[in-house]
């Protein structure tokens, strides 16, 4: 198998559909592995690297179809693209006073979302927003580098730290379980989303991360969600995340916060100022 | 309350301040930060498993040491140690926010945050030097260039008749939380940076609005210039145990920055970054400002970066932006009474 995957890249994109089979058919997470990914120096799988997911989760991370997008002038260009969910099972467990609550997050989604005013978009809904990421891993610390809002964590690896406030980004705690990085994110505000859907919790979430290498280019990212408040019992998200393979790939700064500015203040501009 | 400063000022480690000091020289030229530094003879640089010297982990570049020499301290590039610490209890109790010997609103307002939310650090840099500038030997930012001075006036010119608020534009990036810059200079608190290397690369994650540098070690050419970032482009390699920065196709509007590391340099800046661990609390650190369209010459800072527990928190800077939406309904609440007072008329 590795002297194949040596090979073009022909052969690694069958490699990647076979692993895609196996994780299909596997009827547990973190068993024994078929692909042995690189080491770091301290014997960890080396999860370093440009990363990003392929999907429109961000739209909906239920399943959904294409539909008109939000301004008329945009047209085809900026209009909503369907997409297979990414909820195990498609069915998302809000409590009953939820679900209204997350149609009218759904209704209102261009003043209510976040991301539209550049907020740090929380966890896992970084993961997979359609911009890079680069996770740089060491034994002590792990960090995540958001391309969206210039996002970043830290994820403090065998820590009984906790966090002191409730954040955007939550209090990452890592380990290894075999080759799957273990992220346990708690001290959540409920100000984040999971999508442009307006599918939501609150600061009672409790969010545990599953990173698996399932080829050179590829992870397995499994997301189990948590939350009292919201859902009556824990549900999980899952999807490849790819390597950017690009020989120049390098995160560039989307630092989106002037590109809101005038969205969230313009109304308190000097009227004959420009 | 100046007993409990006092009392850790008492805890400098004093033998290696002493022993920081001692090399440095008072000439205008500056040394490389390897040249500057002792070699401590039980301590070897630790290094990361593929060999790098090790600069990882989570540092604080707090100070009182100012940017540029104050005026009435010309002439003087160091401090003895008896002026160090008078120096210190001075500052410190300057920045005292919880003082309230003012009783006046006003002096209320501009202590709004006590002294719980400082993080300044409680002492001077190591070498005693009066200014965190190195190079020129007076520790002042140099004169700009006539082509500066005429950018400025123009950028003054098309101020002219703007009020301090009329957009968030008229704000400083700072207050828009846009960025605060790369390099982050010290301030009144988040000095904190988290340091990791791995392959190929080095992250440098600033606590000041969860900021990430991500320096490629690889070589790779800068990106294009039509690419310009408020953080700029960071390309970085080793000279010995030196890890030097070299970072171009910064955003000409970091010159409006006002906690900008490089005073007014903008789209021409070429910054020069040289960190060099000089033993297992401390990073020699030090940075040259070359913008030959701002200044008439080129400038070095040198701040070290001290060991710190951490951990490293979330600043979310943007989200909490309260201040600027109070900034500019206060400025137009303003006007709004000021033309209900002109219809009204003088009494």
């Amino acid at each position: 198998m590795q002297n194949c995957l040596r090979g073009t890249t022909f052969v690694v994109a069958k490699a990647a559909l076979v692993a895609a089979l196996w994780l299909g058919v596997m009827p547990t997470v973190g068993q024994a592995q078929a692909y042995k990914a690189p080491r770091t120096a301290d014997g960890k799988p080396d999860l370093n690297g440009i990363w990003e997911a392929l999907n429109t989760a961000n739209w909906d991370i239920q399943d959904h179809a294409a539909r008109m997008g939000p301004m008329v002038a945009l047209g085809a260009a900026f209009s909503v693209p369907a997409g297979l969910g990414v909820v195990e099972g498609n069915e998302i467990p809000y409590l009953p006073a939820a679900v209204a609550k997350k149609k009218e997050n759904s209704e209102h989604w261009l003043t209510a979302d976040p991301e539209i005013k550049c907020y740090l978009p929380g966890v896992p809904r970084a993961t997979y927003m359609p911009y890079p990421f680069q996770i740089f891993q060491t034994p002590q610390y792990i960090l995540m580098a958001y391309e969206f809002a210039g996002a970043s964590r830290t994820i403090y690896m065998n820590s009984n730290q906790k966090s002191p406030n409730d954040t955007w980004m939550g209090w990452s705690v890592g380990h290894w379980d075999g080759d799957t990085l273990v992220v346990d994110v708690t001290s959540f505000n409920d100000q984040t989303w999971f999508d442009r859907a307006g599918n939501f919790h609150s600061d009672a979430l409790h969010v545990v991360e599953r990173y698996t290498p399932i080829s050179p280019d590829a992870l397995d990212y499994e997301v189990t969600i948590e939350d009292q408040k919201v859902f009556s019992r824990p549900w999980k998200m899952r999807m490849p995340l790819y390597r950017r393979l690009e020989k120049n790939a390098q995160l560039l700064e989307y630092k989106c916060v002037e590109f809101a500015e005038e969205l969230m203040y313009g109304p308190l501009r000097k009227q004959s100022s420009k | 309350m100046s007993h409990r400063f006092l009392a850790s000022m008492s805890a400098l480690p004093v033998v290696i301040a002493i022993a920081l000091l001692a090399p440095v020289r008072a000439a205008g030229q500056v040394q490389s930060a390897a040249e500057a530094t002792p070699t401590v003879k039980t301590w070897t640089v630790p290094r990361t498993p593929d060999g790098q010297p090790d600069l990882q982990g989570i540092w604080s570049n707090g100070t009182l040491t100012p940017l540029e020499r104050p005026r009435e301290l010309a002439g003087k590039q160091f401090f003895t140690e008896q002026e160090a610490a008078e120096y210190e209890k001075r500052v410190l109790e300057h920045n005292n926010a919880d003082r309230r010997d003012n009783q006046d609103a006003e002096a209320d307002v501009a202590l709004a945050y006590n002294n719980f939310w400082y993080d300044r650090g409680t002492k001077i840099v190591p070498t005693r030097r009066t200014s965190l500038i190195v190079d020129p030997p007076d520790g002042r930012i140099p004169p700009l260039t006539p082509e500066a001075h005429k950018r400025e006036a123009a950028r003054a010119e098309a101020r002219h008749g703007r009020g301090a608020a009329d957009s968030w534009e008229d704000r400083n990036l700072g207050e828009r939380c846009l960025t605060r810059g790369a390099p982050k200079l010290p301030g009144g608190y988040n000095n904190n940076f988290l340091i990791l290397q791995g392959p190929g690369y080095v992250a440098i994650l600033q606590e000041m609005i969860h900021e990430v540098r991500v320096i490629p070690l690889d070589g790779r050419p800068h990106v294009p210039q039509n690419i310009r970032q408020w953080l700029g482009d960071s390309r970085g390699h080793w000279e010995g145990n030196t890890l030097v920065v070299d970072t171009t196709d910064f955003r000409d509007e970091i010159r409006s920055n006002a906690f900008n590391c490089c005073g007014g340099a903008g789209a021409n800046l070429h910054l020069v970054e040289r960190f060099t661990r000089v033993d297992n609390d401390t990073i020699n650190y030090q940075y040259t400002v070359d913008d030959p369209t701002t200044f008439t010459r080129p400038w070095t800072v040198a701040v070290p970066l001290t060991k710190t527990p951490g951990p490293i928190y979330e600043y979310a800077c943007h989200e909490g932006n309260y201040g600027m939406v109070g900034i500019l309904s206060g400025a137009r609440a303003e006007e709004k009474a000021a033309e209900e007072a002109a219809k009204t008329g003088p009494r």
